[in-house]
């Protein structure tokens, strides 16, 4: 099964490889890409599967021993992100070509789109900081080019702030990786965990921070986010989705990772990260109580719950993480789902505009009833998945007397509740408006791919109401691991002989 | 009890979905889940007042201690009555009020006299079968709401009863003052139901428990456990319409009557009150419980009273009445003592018959007179005759009259707290009823006055009849639900027997070692009947000087007119949020790229360093040889330029200098295939960097470049010296650690195992060769992406895209926006 994890990355990248050769059939094109992609879910879950059974698992790239060779691990928070972002990857294909736009003009379109997965999936699985970077780097600068792939006015401006800080953002991360090679000899995650705690306090405070930051930029945190509002509302349709729902967890992906593996108890940042995840939370929802823009409002919303998930981290306890990661989970199904919904709402009405639409629950209640459901849930209402995610949060940070950060996560969620009605009575409630369409964008009807795509999105929360305690006590696993990371070094570099 | 609750979801969920052709039949659909409620709570009743409950339980997610635990006691028991025997009620009052009224539009204030158009749509909108199938569904929440042991479940119940109202609030969403009062309803109840969830995982950590009869058994006490009651009894407040939470009630009533019938008589508003009944033998003896609910349910009691004596709409009299009454509930049942809890318990069942079926009369009159606006109102005919029974009846209940059952709960709440108040505050609390009572009977006589025509105004009133004609009367099948609550105001008013075996084994149910006196009419020549009659007496007495009170009640109004209301509050809430957010927002995204570069980087430089200056103690060696001393000034000088000039081509060819320099330092450090490399590259990008600023304008604006150019200094300086600290520190910590670089593992490795002499070449293309994989996706995925942005005119056929001459210039806008950002800065 170790061998297999390789698959995650190579499989996209060939796909990606015979999608530029086949650039001038689509349908060539929409085969593979839908292989290589559903190939990708399956062997996700078959690692989530062996992981959860029988351990991390570690496979060495190339067969290269540590620390010469690029070691690539699975535990369950790497397994359950391969899983949820897997699914959301093939959801948000099939949906993309059920739209046409992007995908039919573009024949770039499904290799970058699998370049973009192979580096999602390789951030997931790699065991190496520097291979961190490459994945990073392979993931933005196809979201760079899936971003401006239009080529409209808006998306090559807000591009531009895009590229600019994500190439900032990569300087410091590659800033980082020399300093830390430069103090501890290698860039192997396992031994640098097993090194870092021989480093002075101030160099761990440091290095700890460092880390935080570059990856606080890619997540989005206070007050390194400004670049997403920006730039995600004005991505293509079905990519806004991917971005939204998988990148900026894949920063959370990485603070968790470098913060409970690489930093010996006493050095992890709790209280400032608990300040970060209260003022992300809520400068965030106020951010999306001042738009009035679907796709707008739901950008500042990732922001906001971003800070939900630094805020269980930032508790270290088994509760906290266990939370965040099933928080992970359900925003990436939920957001995934809104942004679809979204971009169903623009082409039935040509506009995501509040004040260009309305009147949705009688002219479209398929759409209303697919925007209910993650709506709820991102408001946090019982029994959905957001609840779940919630409750587990405020249950542990009551419990750790984090109570400011409890309130602020109370006080956004009841925001995220506002900005979600304000929503719904403007696109589903009232008068349909005569709105000025995009007169690419303008149908009559969604076409059934679309929906069935964000359908099935849609499901996959509701699923975690259902089986939410099998989710959680997984979840749990996953955060008892991640809070043990002796299991981690051990995995790595217990079984090898040097 | 699942089952039935499941039964609720499955046929709300599908009168939603067939809505379209059920029309207003959905009504009959939807009886169907109330009404096997009510059989099977009749099946379970005997066992259950014998005080053995029905127990289900199902585990959600154990890790969390999340789990649905049912138990169906008698106080259970009791309001299951209310919600499932109202609520059949309602379905078939439903069936007549929405007969020949396919959209339910008629709901609008009494002052605003035209109809809301159907706008004539086609097709009748599904929204009568809509608002029965999110009534099923309002009713299976309520339902979870009673049953539930365990508090965060009870939550979730809640809180899907928040969601349900507002749909059903909203149900007529094209009408904008719907969709307000939808909106405020969920922020009110939403936001309480937060501080409510943090209450209960305050209560329920402190105890070790979430289910009410484990915590009932052993109550936990101390500072977390009475921050958790403040927080409950807020989101009980909220949801109980209490002071100052209140203002949502009234705007709700612009639902359809049905809806306000059920949700403001038996169900919706009764939650808060029924968790201040369940909580109350636990933990009202303790801290701020009595002092918070007594204050807040009197204050509410007194103010909903008052209130609704000025309304002239009907059913802004009775949305008033019940914020009173309400408040009354709250006395009752957060008094912590089991005498006053059964008054409670009377006032329940009592409040629920008559509360329902004032608003089935208002709703009948409504509906057929088109008003329900007092000064509106003319005589009503022959036909009406049953209707204005039932509504005398009710209202005379409510206002405390015997032998009604209104009376019987107003008796007991008084010898309540005549006899067995032995806590500070009783005496005014009783104080507070009895005027509070008055209000009540006046307003109650107020709406008995209206309905007969007494308040008509022909000046504003042009277009009511005189008379109604005969012919216009409602139907039998409209009138007979409200009837057989009027029936049940009277029977259990006359024979309290019927209801005494609920009402005592509820109370037992809630304070289970208490002796509850019977129910009865006659107790006797009491102080608590001398105080009822003296309420009816100076009631009366109001009712008669209706004039000059009202002239009291306009003077006083405008004198309070410049203190906010609760709604005022409301809005004011909203809006300063919404402005807060827009200010904030407009702060700090402000679009400017230059400003977020350096929040950014400065965040980036200043955090870490914090760590790394405390171990920042020794300096290296300046330089090794003079010629660094030279390339340093070289890179430092071109460095400094690049941030100055405003001169695109100067800015790029200084970059380039600092990279040449850079690879002068390179060789001057015996690294020659890397200032190869690096001569190589700088070349590629330098060119590359003049062929694309040619198309480009040769400056940029710069406001207040006395400002900004030295801001961007220091912001560059900060990274610089702070990137300096970084390596000193880190390069000198490497001593620290005891283990062999991962470059003399690759050096060793590379012949023997690489089977090469070239280390570099070993790495790219072996060690590390899934980086390099990694770095040629990137190379192509920039190629392919390059390609696909610049190929000229490649959507001809569109023509909103922009050429590619036009795309040029949006590039050039972003530095644009630096300018725009320096003048902020400025």
């Amino acid at each position: 099964m170790n061998d297999f994890i390789p698959l995650v990355v190579i499989v996209p990248l060939l796909g990606a490889a015979l999608c530029v050769v086949a650039a001038r059939s689509r349908r060539v094109q929409r085969v593979v890409s839908l292989v290589a992609l559903s190939s990708n879910v399956i062997t996700a879950i078959l690692l989530l599967v062996e992981v959860d059974d029988e351990g991390i698992l570690v496979s060495q790239a190339g067969g290269w021993r540590v620390p010469i060779g690029i070691t690539l691990t699975v535990d369950r928070l790497s397994a359950v992100m391969l899983v949820v972002s897997s699914l959301m990857l093939i959801s948000v294909m099939v949906y993309a070509i059920g739209l046409g736009d992007e995908e039919q003009r573009f024949s770039a379109f499904h290799p970058i789109y699998l370049a973009l997965a192979a580096g999602v999936s390789a951030s997931f699985v790699t065991g190496d900081l520097f291979n961190l970077f490459v994945a990073f780097e392979m993931m933005l600068v196809a979201s760079y080019v899936l971003l401006t792939l239009g080529g409209r006015r808006a998306q090559v401006r807000s591009g531009m702030t895009y590229v600019i800080i994500s190439l900032i953002a990569s300087t410091f991360f590659v800033t980082a990786l020399a300093l830390l090679y430069a103090s501890t000899g290698t860039v192997n995650m396992a031994e640098l965990a097993d090194r870092i705690p021989d480093l002075p306090d101030g160099v761990r405070l440091g290095f700890s921070l460092l880390l935080v930051v570059v990856f606080g930029i890619k997540a989005g945190v206070f007050p390194l986010y400004f670049w997403l509002p920006d730039s995600y509302p004005t991505a293509p349709g079905a990519i806004t989705a991917v971005f939204a729902g998988l990148l900026t967890k894949v920063g959370v992906y990485a603070i968790i990772r470098s913060q409970t593996l690489l930093f010996p108890p006493d050095d992890r940042q709790g209280s400032l990260l608990l300040v970060i995840a209260a003022l992300t939370m809520v400068v965030g929802v106020l951010g999306a109580l001042a738009q009035d823009d679907m796709r707008r409002i739901l950008s500042f919303h990732v922001i906001s719950q971003i800070g939900y998930m630094i805020f269980g981290l930032a508790l270290f306890s088994l509760a906290g993480i266990a939370g965040a990661v099933f928080y992970v989970v359900h925003h990436i199904a939920v957001k995934t789902s809104l942004f679809l919904v979204a971009g169903l709402v623009e082409f039935r009405t040509g506009s995501g505009r509040l004040s260009n639409v309305g009147g949705l629950v009688r002219s479209a209640p398929a759409v209303a009833l697919l925007f209910a459901f993650p709506a709820l849930s991102l408001a946090g209402l019982p029994p959905f998945s957001g609840f779940i995610a919630k409750f587990a949060l405020v249950d542990a940070g009551i419990d750790d007397g984090a109570y400011l950060v409890v309130v602020a996560s109370l006080v956004a969620s009841l925001l995220t509740v506002m900005s979600m009605t304000k929503i719904w009575l403007a696109v589903f409630w009232g008068d349909a408006e005569a709105a000025s369409v995009d007169r690419r964008l303008r149908a009559s009807r969604s076409p059934l791919l679309m929906s069935i795509a964000t359908g099935f999105v849609v499901a996959i929360s509701l699923a975690l109401i259902v089986y939410a305690d099998p989710v959680y006590d997984y979840a749990e696993r996953a955060a008892t691991e991640l809070l043990e990371p002796a299991q981690y070094v051990e995995a790595v570099l217990g079984g090898d002989d040097r | 009890m699942f089952v039935l609750l499941a039964l609720h979801l499955v046929v709300g969920v599908s009168i939603i979905a067939s809505g379209r052709i059920l029309g207003r039949r959905a009504f009959l659909v939807a009886a169907i889940p109330a009404l096997a409620m009510c059989a099977y709570a009749l099946t379970r009743a005997g066992g259950v007042l014998d005080g053995d409950p029905v127990t289900e339980s199902y585990t959600w997610i154990s890790g969390l201690d999340l789990a649905i635990d049912l138990r169906l006691d008698a106080f259970a028991l009791a309001m299951v009555a209310l919600v499932s025997g109202v609520g059949l009620l309602i379905c078939l009052y439903s069936l007549g009020y929405f007969a020949d009224d396919h959209d339910g539009h008629d709901d609008h204030d009494g002052d605003d006299d035209q109809s809301i158009a159907d706008g004539g749509s086609p097709e009748p909108p599904p929204a009568v079968g809509r608002l029965a199938g999110v009534m099923v569904l309002f009713a299976g929440s309520m339902l979870g709401v009673v049953l539930t042991d365990h508090l965060i479940a009870l939550f979730i119940f809640w809180e899907l009863t928040s969601v349900t109202s507002f749909l059903l609030i909203g149900n007529d969403d094209r009408q904008p003052r719907a969709r307000v009062a939808a909106n405020q309803a969920i922020f009110i109840t939403g936001g309480g139901g937060l501080v409510l969830l943090a209450g209960l995982i305050l209560i329920g950590q402190s105890g070790g428990t979430y289910l009410l009869s484990e915590l009932a058994a052993d109550p936990p006490s101390g500072g977390m456990v009475n921050a958790g009651l403040v927080c409950v009894l807020i989101g009980a407040f909220t949801k109980s319409a209490q002071a100052p939470f209140s203002s949502w009630l009234p705007m709700a009533m612009v639902a359809p009557t049905p809806i306000s019938a059920y949700l403001h008589s038996a169900t919706m508003v009764k939650a808060g009150v029924y968790l201040v009944a369940r909580l109350a033998p636990i933990f009202a003896v303790d801290g701020v419980w009595r002092p918070l609910v007594l204050v807040v349910g009197a204050v509410t009691m007194l103010i909903g009273g008052l209130r609704s004596l000025r309304q002239h709409d009907l059913k802004l009299l009775l949305a008033y009445g019940t914020v009173s009454q309400l408040g009354f509930m709250m006395l009752l049942f957060g008094a912590g003592d089991f005498h006053i809890a059964e008054a409670g318990i009377v006032l329940l069942l009592a409040h629920a018959a008559f509360k329902a079926a004032l608003f089935m009369v208002v709703g009948i009159v409504d509906h057929t007179l088109g008003t329900r606006d007092v000064r509106h109102i003319g005589r009503l005919g022959r036909g009406w005759r049953p209707v204005l029974i039932v509504g005398v009846v009710s209202a005379a209940s409510m206002a405390g009259l015997p032998p009604l059952l209104g009376f019987i709960s107003k008796e007991k709440a008084l010898d309540g707290y005549l006899e067995h108040a032995d806590f500070g505050g009783g005496t005014a609390v009783l104080i507070v009823i009895v005027i509070a009572s008055v209000f009540t009977f006046a307003y109650s006589a107020r709406f008995v006055l209206g309905l007969f025509g007494m308040f008509r105004d022909p000046a504003t009133a042009p277009h009511a009849a005189d008379d109604v004609p005969a012919g216009h009367a409602p139907s039998v099948a409209f009138w007979l639900p409200a009837a057989v609550l009027a029936v049940f105001t009277v029977v259990a008013g006359v024979a309290p027997v019927i209801i005494d075996r609920l009402v005592e084994a509820a109370t037992v149910a809630l304070y289970p070692s208490s002796e509850p006196k019977p129910v009865e009419l006659w107790a006797g020549f009491t102080v608590a009947l001398a105080l009822s009659l003296l309420i009816i007496g100076v009631g009366v007495a109001l009712t008669l000087a209706r004039s000059p009170v009202e002239e009291w009640q306009r003077r006083s109004s405008k004198l309070l007119a410049p203190l906010p209301s609760g709604e005022d509050g409301f809005v004011a809430v909203l809006t300063g949020i919404t402005v807060v957010a827009r200010r904030l927002t407009a702060t700090l995204q402000n679009g400017s790229l230059p400003i977020y570069v350096a929040v950014i980087v400065l965040v980036a430089i200043l955090a870490p360093l914090t760590g790394f200056i405390t171990e920042f103690d020794s300096l290296p060696d300046w330089f090794d040889t003079p010629a660094h001393v030279a390339i340093v000034a070289v890179i430092t000088a071109a460095a400094l330029g690049a941030s100055i000039v405003h001169h695109r081509i100067a800015a790029a060819l200084m970059l380039g200098a600092v990279g040449y320099a850079m690879a002068g330092l390179y060789v001057a450090q015996g690294a020659p295939d890397l200032a190869l490399t690096q001569f190589s590259i700088e070349t590629l990008s330098t060119v590359l960097f003049v062929l694309v600023l040619r198309f480009l304008p040769r400056t940029w604006r710069v406001r207040a470049p006395a400002l900004t150019t030295p801001l961007r200094l220091l912001v560059c300086a900060t990274v610089g010296v702070g990137v300096f600290v970084f390596a000193i520190v880190s390069s000198t910590s490497r001593s620290d650690v005891d283990a062999p670089s991962m470059s003399e593992e690759m050096i060793e490795a590379a012949e023997p195992e690489g089977k090469g002499h070239n280390v570099v070449n070993i790495i790219l293309v072996d060690f590390r060769g899934w980086d390099t994989m990694g770095e040629i996706t990137v190379l192509v995925v920039a190629a392919v992406g390059a390609v696909s942005l610049a190929r000229p005119g490649r959507r001809r056929d569109d023509d909103e895209a922009p050429v590619f001459e036009e795309e040029l210039d949006a590039l050039d806008e972003p530095i644009d926006d630096g300018a725009e950002a320096e003048e902020v800065w400025g």
